[in-house]
């Protein structure tokens, strides 16, 4: 086996883990940096994001108008100091990927354009049409390509972090292209591999956004925050769960019911279709339950209603959007209805980081959706998300510089790798027993999506517990059909898989504990929120007999818990 | 899904076993819903039927860039495409070509990766500029400009489909619309150290189109580069063969070297009527500087004539007044010399009263048609094979001999994959008795370029394996052809290249389809 020695791992290529590198190289070019992705960096599900990156940017918006109108979508839950500290660095990242090339849509002045975005009381979504992800992403790319120090592992999948004494000394990955497990030995490990929403039957994510950063942070020790919350965004394209931007609405489209009605009245008045997520998923969901969906082949549906905005502002605005609702839908929005409903689309939980992005680890960052600071709380506004990442993966690559200038490596013993050896090539690729990883994959994710999701009770999420536990079971029993070395994507989906049992099972003990309702986590046993016993973060840490939860308290500067209408 | 199936159908993957280094197909029947994707198909088949299927996703929305494959021929995202909109019960599907196989769908993206290695993707900007804390000023109109080109998704489906492709030295498609992204970018001052990046092997581009044809983002690649190309003209770092042509053109009226008033020396019985002694007839024959001025392909030129004078067609040519057409001319990005060209031939077509023009060269074809000033000449214009196949449908031209051989067609890439005419010279080849048509692995929009469009049959200075040519003669000669077939001077002249550099001229021609009915009259 091959070691491999750099002075930091970014675990993870997309917004978070590019922008880290770019820091890191920024602060020191002698720094010999890493980036490893089971994916090519542009792959990466920050591709994704459409509608738009959230920042002050204009006089008549302020710091506290953002930072406030995020605390309060986030139901409260959200550290008021790490929100503070966000919206006063997201401008200066919105102008960096503008110097260095990212196309932003722009004013009729010149300026970059901003538009509204659902919980913002002001137009700050800067956005690249609806590719605003993908633009900030391939300009980054195009950035951090050009540092000499920053080298790439694309397509090796990291299996664990390897950690001895509480500090973070290595981690082992396999290359795909081979299948060889290698050992890496490092000064610092930033963690940037997003989000698990795959645990979900209907997700707008991607294929490959499965959570294993999550799950290796956790399995070294470090704790899950507020993994209950995960959000469920208003409109997912049917039957895909592709994602159907905000921006949509932000551009002023509709939500309509069967009978036509735009029914967001009855749920908040004030902000209609650009109130938080949490809240119109809650509101499509009970339309449908409520029998005033629009029945359709995949079930009942509602409509996303884009035609009075007329095709040239769907050209210009939304053009990603129309290409999708053709190829995926089956409809132009220029003419129909889009069918929509709410869509596992971001975990709000994740690794528990400080202002600083230090995990609990010593040596171990973590930025992006992976991570948890927490400035997102109960319910992350949409925009906020390619903000943070590029936000605190600056901070996390910035820190991460430190560390890896201060300290000389740590010793990475055999035994260690070994036993990663052993557990992944042994346990997992060797298993010889009988059960399919896309069944319990399956099993797992439409589990999920019927008892896990927007609205939550407590005997179901019992029952969710019961069925995780046994497809953890069965998991002990699989058999990778494909003992190839080279490529072996069967062996990766087994991987995948381990880490997804672990996340989805901490989601479920953490929604089950946490009896209130607050943001995203809706009971319909316990409706209210409860400030009095929760306004705390849940932290989950791993033991032998799965995730223990400890509880810790929200930090409030100056926004005290108030009712939280629209 | 809960709706009702809508059909069965064959999933034939053409796979690669590292481990034991062997080719194999592997057939699948899977279930296809109203709006399954072909990405949908494989994971049906990974899932429920063969584990060990190994291929490339993500997204699932068009965007990463994962997907791209071969299917039925042509590449694409397997994400983005319905596996009813095929409109077939079987599809063939294969790994990208022009980058190493690793396993079954998966290959090796680098050497895609490598091109942007070598040029720069972010604003080139002097440091002062850059640490300006607010905006570059850019107006929506400006951004307007490019934003077309910012929609690469760097799947590497144009590389995989492009000829040039096959020498490393080409920049490739992707990289160079890219570099022309920035260039056209209001915010970018980098435009003379992007140009040398382009300079010296952007030249091998052949225009072939397949590029933009394939995108699947509806990128204009080809034409980007041509931009390229006119930027590096007007900045003179032009290498000297390019610098050759376009001096004859200058000096010549035509990039053939040779004096207009050598231009009707094809006609040896001087039967074929030219202006101004004639000023009018039904057809106007446009030969083409190729096959009036190569010595070789002058022969095509007299068939042609004499076709015409078979089916007692009134015709004429413009004779010296005949100039280049400037595809050519145009394509390697010398845009004022082409309109000087077709300004004069645009003239030339008022003065002279046709009902037609009908063209010997796909190139003529395709620039009459489609660019300005010709385009809004509205002229009336053919490909000979057009003519000559409804002749044939008529019953004008009927074959009476037999030629036994077994022949593969070349689409000429700028009348089948620019113009859609892909059946005409078939009808033709299939009008003729004994003769066994056969088609080539890449055929009709997937046919591979025979390397010698913008000015590339003059230019023409790769190692013999790198030039397409050679790799299109391999494809013909694996299939047990007698003849490549085609209908194009320069696919001519690069094809029997090719034949000479293989030293196969003995198993194998290179034949216009003029040659061939000839044969068959």
């Amino acid at each position: 086996m091959e070691k491999y020695a750099h002075d930091i791992l970014i675990v993870g290529a997309g917004l978070a883990g590019l922008r880290a590198a770019v820091a890191a190289s920024e602060v020191n070019s002698k720094l010999d940096i890493a980036v490893i992705s089971k994916l090519h960096p542009l792959r990466s599900h920050s591709v994704c994001a459409q509608g738009g990156t959230g920042a002050v940017m204009r006089e008549k918006d302020s710091f506290d108008l953002h930072a406030f109108d995020t605390i309060k979508g986030a139901d409260y839950l959200a550290d008021q100091d790490a929100v503070e500290f966000f919206v006063k660095n997201a401008p200066k990242e919105i102008i960096l990927t503008e110097h260095w090339g990212c196309p932003w849509s722009r004013t009729p002045d010149g300026k970059i354009d901003q538009r509204p975005f659902g919980g913002h009381t002001f137009p700050r979504a800067c956005f690249a049409a609806d590719m605003t992800g993908f633009h900030e992403m391939h300009t980054l790319y195009g950035k951090a390509t050009s540092y000499d120090n920053v080298n790439f592992y694309d397509e090796w999948f990291v299996t664990s972090i390897l950690v001895d004494n509480n500090t973070a000394v290595g981690l082992t990955a396999i290359e795909m292209k081979t299948g060889k497990m290698h050992a890496f030995q490092t000064k610092a490990i930033i963690m940037a591999t997003g989000g698990y929403e795959r645990i979900y039957e209907f997700t707008t994510f991607s294929h490959t956004t499965t959570g294993d950063g999550m799950a290796m942070a956790y399995r070294a020790g470090a704790p899950l925050m507020d993994m209950e919350f995960v959000q469920f965004h208003p409109t997912g394209l049917v039957p895909s769960g592709v994602l159907i931007t905000e921006g949509a609405r932000g551009e002023g489209g509709y939500l309509l019911n069967a009978k036509g009605e735009r029914f967001m009245k009855n749920y908040a008045a004030e902000k209609m279709e650009l109130a938080p997520r949490d809240v119109i998923s809650r509101a499509e969901q009970t339309e449908i339950l409520e029998g005033r969906g629009w029945e359709g082949p995949y079930g009942p549906y509602i409509a996303l209603d884009l035609t009075h905005l007329g095709e040239e502002k769907i050209n210009e605005r939304l053009p990603l959007i129309r290409d999708v609702a053709i190829k995926l839908g089956g409809v132009d929005p220029v003419k129909e209805y889009i069918p929509i409903r709410p869509a596992a689309h971001y975990s709000m939980g994740g690794i528990r980081t400080n202002i600083k992005t230090e995990t609990s680890i010593k040596g171990l960052y973590a930025a992006g959706e992976c991570s948890c600071v927490s400035i997102h709380g109960a319910n992350r506004l949409g925009t906020n998300s390619t903000a943070e990442c590029l936000v605190f993966g600056a901070v996390a690559g910035e820190e991460a510089a430190k560390c890896a200038s201060l300290y000389s490596f740590h010793e990475v013993s055999n035994q260690m790798v070994l036993a990663e050896e052993k557990r992944v090539f042994d346990g997992i690729l060797g298993s010889e027993g009988n059960e399919r990883v896309s069944a319990i994959r399956d099993e797992l994710r439409r589990m999920m999506n019927t008892k896990v999701w927007i609205f939550r009770i407590g005997d179901q999420l019992e029952s969710a517990l019961k069925e995780i536990r046994e497809l953890k079971r069965r998991f002990k029993n699989i058999k990778v059909e494909d003992k190839g070395k080279q490529f072996n994507t069967g062996f990766a989906s087994a991987l995948q898989l381990d880490f997804m049992l672990d996340l989805g099972e901490i989601t479920i003990i953490s929604a089950l504990a946490r009896t209130e309702s607050r943001g995203a986590h809706s009971r319909r046993d316990y409706p209210k929120r409860d400030d009095e016993n929760w306004l705390k973060h849940t932290l989950a840490y791993q033991t032998k007999d799965g995730p223990r939860l400890e509880y810790i308290p929200v930090t409030i500067t100056r926004w005290p818990p108030a009712a939280r209408t629209y | 899904m809960s709706t009702k199936m809508n059909k069965i159908v064959e999933f034939r993957i053409n796979r690669f076993n590292p481990e034991t280094e062997k080719y194999f197909t592997s057939t699948y029947k899977v279930p296809v819903y109203k709006g399954t994707t072909i990405l949908e198909g494989l994971q049906y088949i990974k899932d429920n039927l063969d584990e060990t299927l190994t291929f490339r996703h993500s997204c699932r929305m068009g965007i990463c860039g994962s997907c791209g494959i071969n299917v039925n021929g042509k590449p694409m995202l397997a994400c983005y495409t319905q596996v009813l909109d095929l409109g077939v019960d079987s599809i063939t599907l294969e790994p990208l070509s022009n980058m190493p196989v690793i396993k079954d769908l998966v290959v090796d993206i680098q050497p895609f990766f490598d091109t942007y290695a070598r040029i720069k993707t972010i604003l080139i900007k002097n440091e002062e500029e850059l640490k300006k804390p607010s905006e570059f000023t850019q107006m929506p109109q400006e951004l307007k400009k490019f934003w077309d080109l910012t929609l690469c998704i760097k799947c590497s489906i144009c590389h995989s489909a492009c000829p040039a492709a096959i020498d490393e030295r080409f920049l490739g498609p992707s990289a160079l619309t890219a570099n022309y992204r920035f260039i056209t970018d209001s915010r970018d001052e980098g435009g003379e150290q992007r140009l040398k990046s382009m300079a010296d092997n952007i030249w091998l581009c052949t225009q072939c189109n397949s590029c933009t044809m394939f995108c699947p983002k509806l990128l204009p690649c080809a034409n980007a580069i041509v931009d390229d190309h006119c930027l590096i003209v007007e900045s003179g770092d032009i290498p000297r063969t390019v610098k050759d042509v376009l001096e004859s053109v200058y000096k010549y009226n035509n990039p053939m070297g040779t004096h207009q008033s050598k231009r009707m020396d094809w006609n040896k019985n001087s039967n074929v009527k030219t202006y101004p002694n004639v000023t009018e007839a039904d057809v106007l024959y446009f030969v083409c500087c190729s096959n009036a001025y190569n010595i070789r392909n002058q022969e095509i030129a007299r068939l042609m004539a004499s076709i015409f004078d078979k089916l007692g067609v009134s015709y004429a040519t413009l004779g010296s007044e005949e100039w280049c057409c400037g595809d050519h001319i145009l394509r390697l990005g010398e845009k004022g010399l082409f309109e000087m060209l077709a300004e004069h031939n645009v003239a030339m077509f008022k003065k002279f009263n046709a009902e037609k023009i009908v063209t010997l060269s796909p190139h003529c074809y395709n620039t009459f048609k489609h660019d300005m000033p010709y385009s809004e000449a509205t002229l009336n214009v053919q490909h000979y094979t057009q003519f000559l196949a409804e002749a044939i449908k008529q019953g004008k031209i009927t074959t009476s001999k037999t030629v036994n051989k077994k022949v593969a067609y070349h689409d000429p890439c700028f009348l089948g994959k620019r113009n859609d005419v892909f059946d005409a010279p078939r009808e033709i080849l299939r009008s003729i008795k004994g003769l066994e048509l056969v088609e080539m692995k890449r055929t009709k929009q997937s046919s591979f370029c025979c390397g010698g469009g913008a000015g590339k049959v003059w230019t023409e200075e790769a190692q013999p394996e790198k030039r397409p040519c050679v790799d299109r003669v391999e494809e013909a000669l694996d299939l047990g052809v007698d003849v490549i077939a085609t209908a194009c001077p320069y696919c001519i002249t690069t094809l029997e290249d090719a034949i000479k550099v293989l030293d196969v001229e003995n198993k194998i021609v290179v034949r216009d389809i003029l040659e061939i009915l000839k044969e068959a009259l």
